[in-house]
């Protein structure tokens, strides 16, 4: 499921991150790589704050449907 | 001299330690992106001085964004002496991740491992001596904020500097490094500096490498056909980060032993659940906008005046002397904000000492043309802009709280929903904001914005949040404005015209992007830093800097300008001095373009005089102060001075509503078109810097026709509804939203009909 439907304070493992390329070498240089660990913090709507290796990361709706967890 | 280059992760303190080192006093923000250009200092306790640069953050040596080029650049081509790499321990894998790229290159390098107070403070420990023999690479454990551990780190950078060090990789155990090797061996047989970098980040298939090496990429492609993962294809990219992680978290992130297991919400998680929240979020930032605004402007603190009918000083009788224009700067039937006050102090110094001046030079009996130049050209010039100082601080001090605490950062996501809509990146709103102080930091920082349309979009719009040198502009004439229409103060009047400058900037965001600019909106991913409390020492050297830009500006290119707006004023064509200023130079070149600004209210329509404005609008241009030193050196000319009014800067401002006829709805256009037009040359001079080739001229012209059109539709509004006063305001407000809303539907059309080609 996208992070945006993901359940929150939960550990999620990145299976795919269906991003255009440059934005997902973006997302996989401040740690979101597929089989990383993350957590979402908190949400409002289909934004989400997650927690990536001990940091705070803020993504906005439309990213938060490209990046698929489990 | 041997230099030095500061590099890291954005946020990770590399600006607090380059102050510390060569005892600068660079910006320091908590947001990601606060330095996006290089910069140099010195220090001076190793054995020979170094020089030392502070480059912008980076998570990566494959750039995203314009400011992280400039770091990938200075590391690759400047080949400084020695990188220090600044690791925060308190997210060490996210950190090592660059590392591990640095590692690759042949430089020296030493890793100075920062924020170790607050490792401490947790209760975790680091083995920074294992993590050192385990990277081969100096570590040196620092904490920039409390400054200790920099001598350390400084005597091992000396004397890593001295010694080659070849590049080496932990990509070692991946399946495709024997692809990296062979790509290293041809690079290597090409004579390339830094072979195995380069051949990393080729299969990488890096964007700005491939350009550079086209020849060696076919190995890389051919590799490619014969070679498949199930998890990654041939994805190298996605291949090598998943390996430098896998690496990382196996070898280096052990060595980390945390106090507590698992992640507990931090008091920061905690604020920003309310802070954040999807429907407090908006009305907490706007009532905190809201409150800023207040204290900087208002003349009445928390409406306690009105609200409980607070007596004036005359109302009480209080007998007029030198105490009582003291109180009357604090308090006179209301309470004054922080910003008034400050303003109220600094105007009875400046005219106490002005009028001590002019006494003076009357009574040694100087000539009269010399009082005018220095009573009415200089004293009345920069009087009304050196009075403005301390309000302009206190506007400044604010915006530099919400920097300092982090949450900038927070209200750049709140907003992204909604700017999403517009056309631009939450993103953008942080250039937005720091345009209330200047402008011109503010262009440079749309370098953070990834996408090339966003940044033309927000830098042609950054004028458009009023700027501090503006703010005179703003508050003298909507204090006239308010004075003529009997409303009160004209702080409300003040805060509508900020508000106006953003729907200025809303609108041509959208009708840019629905015309010119169409594309897609880049992605919001920002870091959300912890919050913390600023810190008195940061805010006062920031304050200082910024002060000290006011002050020098004031003494230089102000006071320069209005002598020579003194001059033109009161002296004719065949160079002598005239005592009718409408034969004056400046007269006749105000009156040859006046007629243009007919449609916007100061233009044909007022009497013999009228030209002061344009004059003033033009002055502008050097420095947006120059628009009320000018009123100053002009209200002297004028024959009925206006009663004083209590309001700062109005007074010079009425003189010409009652030398020129003018009427208030000009007035707002007047305002509306200083804080629409071309900024001042040096904010123009910082756009076209930030401008790719041949966009800056429809930057200029874009910038003359939004203000031009906006002006003259306000005056023309504001002057058919003036009769109901209250509900023009209102109706005008009306036409704003009803064309947003009609801008709006065109996008949704655009929408539904794209155009081929466009992505």
């Amino acid at each position: 499921m996208p992070i945006a439907l993901a359940p929150v304070g939960q550990d999620l493992k990145v299976l795919k991150i269906t991003a255009d390329e440059e934005t997902k070498r973006h997302l996989e240089d401040i740690g979101i790589t597929v089989n990383s660990v993350i957590q979402v913090i908190s949400r409002s709507g289909r934004t989400s704050i997650c927690l990536v290796k001990n940091s705070r990361l803020a993504l906005d709706s439309n990213l938060s449907m490209k990046i698929l967890v489990a | 001299m041997k230099r030095f280059a500061l590099a890291g992760n954005p946020n990770c303190g590399k600006t607090t330690l380059f102050n510390c080192l060569t005892g600068s006093t660079a910006h320091v923000g908590n947001w990601p992106g606060v330095t996006v250009d290089k910069r140099e200092g010195t220090y001076k306790k190793c054995a020979e001085p170094i020089s030392i640069i502070d480059l912008p953050g980076i998570y990566s040596l494959s750039p995203y964004t314009p400011e992280e080029v400039i770091s990938r650049n200075y590391i690759l081509d400047e080949k400084p002496d020695c990188v220090i790499n600044i690791v925060d321990a308190t997210n060490l894998e996210r950190n090592l991740y660059l590392t591990t790229q640095i590692m690759e290159m042949d430089v020296p390098m030493v890793i100075a491992l920062n924020m170790m107070d607050m490792v401490e403070k947790q209760g975790d420990k680091i083995d920074e001596k294992e993590l050192e023999r385990r990277l081969g690479i100096p570590v040196v454990k620092i904490s920039a904020l409390k400054g200790t551990g920099l001598t350390e780190l400084m005597e091992k950078a000396f004397e890593t500097s001295s010694k080659e060090r070849k590049g080496k990789t932990v990509l070692e155990g991946c399946e495709i490094y024997h692809l990296i090797s062979d790509v290293r061996i041809a690079l290597d047989g090409q004579n390339v500096a830094n072979p195995l970098f380069h051949a990393i980040k080729l299969v990488e298939n890096d964007e700005i490498e491939v350009q550079m090496h086209s020849t060696t990429i076919k190995m890389v492609d051919e590799f490619k056909q014969s070679f498949n993962n199930e998890l990654f294809g041939t994805d190298f990219e996605a291949l090598v980060a998943d390996a430098r992680y896998k690496y990382i978290s196996k070898n280096y992130s052990p060595l980390m032993t945390k106090k507590e297991k698992g992640v507990k919400l931090s008091k920061s998680d905690k604020a920003d659940k309310v802070l954040t929240n999807k429907w407090a979020g908006i009305p907490i930032f706007i009532v905190i906008l809201f409150a800023i605004f207040h204290l900087t402007f208002s003349e009445d603190l928390f409406y306690l005046g009105s609200i409980f009918s607070l007596p004036t000083l005359e109302d009480l009788g209080v007998a007029e002397n030198f105490g009582t224009a003291l109180l009357a700067c604090f308090y006179d039937g209301a309470i004054f904000s922080p910003g008034v006050i400050l303003f109220n102090l600094m105007d009875l110094i400046t005219s106490t000492v002005f009028g001590w001046i002019t006494a003076g030079l009357e009574s040694l009996g100087a000539a009269e043309w010399a009082l005018s130049l220095i009573g009415d050209g200089i004293l009345g010039g920069l009087g009304g802009v050196l009075s403005f100082v301390p309000q302009i601080i206190v506007l400044l001090l604010f915006l530099s709280i919400l920097e300092d605490t982090g949450y900038m950062a927070r209200v750049a996501f709140i907003l992204d929903r909604i700017f999403r809509r517009f056309g631009v990146s939450g993103r953008a709103f942080i250039p937005m904001i720091m345009g209330f102080g200047c402008s011109i930091p503010a262009m440079v920082n749309t370098r953070t914005l990834a996408d090339e349309r966003e940044r033309t979009l927000t830098l042609r719009t950054i004028p458009f949040f009023s700027c501090g040198a503006k703010l005179p502009i703003l508050t003298a004439v909507a204090g006239a404005v308010a004075h003529i229409l009997g409303a009160g103060d004209g702080s409300i009047i003040s805060f509508l015209m900020y508000v106006v400058g953003m729907a200025v900037a809303i609108v041509s965001i959208i009708l840019m992007r629905s015309t010119t600019q169409r594309g897609e909106v880049s992605p919001f991913i920002m870091e959300l830093p912890a919050y913390h409390a600023p810190s008195f020492k940061g805010l006062m050297i920031h304050l200082w800097d910024k002060t000290k830009h006011y002050v020098k500006k004031v003494f230089t290119i102000i006071l320069a300008s209005t002598i020579l707006v003194w001059f033109l004023s009161n002296f004719n064509w065949s160079w002598a001095m005239t005592g009718d200023i409408n034969d004056s130079i400046l007269a006749s070149l105000g009156q040859f373009v006046q007629p243009l600004f007919t449609p916007l209210g100061f233009g044909s329509q007022l009497n013999a005089q009228g030209w002061v404005f344009v004059v003033a609008a033009v002055t502008g241009l050097i420095a947006k102060e120059e628009v009320i030193a000018t009123f100053g050196t002009l209200a002297a000319i004028f024959a009925t001075a206006a009663p004083e009014i209590a309001v700062e800067g109005a007074t010079d401002v009425m003189t010409m509503v009652l030398g020129t006829g003018i009427t208030w709805p000009a007035l707002i256009a007047f305002i509306i078109f200083n804080m629409t037009t071309i900024p001042c040359f040096a904010a123009v001079a910082a756009a076209k810097g930030e401008t790719p080739k041949g966009k800056f001229k429809w930057t200029l012209l874009f910038w003359v026709a939004t203000s031009y059109i906006v002006s003259a539709i306000s005056y023309t509004a504001i002057t058919m509804f003036a009769s109901w006063s209250l509900w023009s305001i209102l109706a005008t407000l009306g036409i704003i939203i009803v064309s947003v809303v009609a801008v709006l539907l065109i996008r949704n059309y655009n929408k539904k009909h794209p155009v081929k080609g466009v992505k």
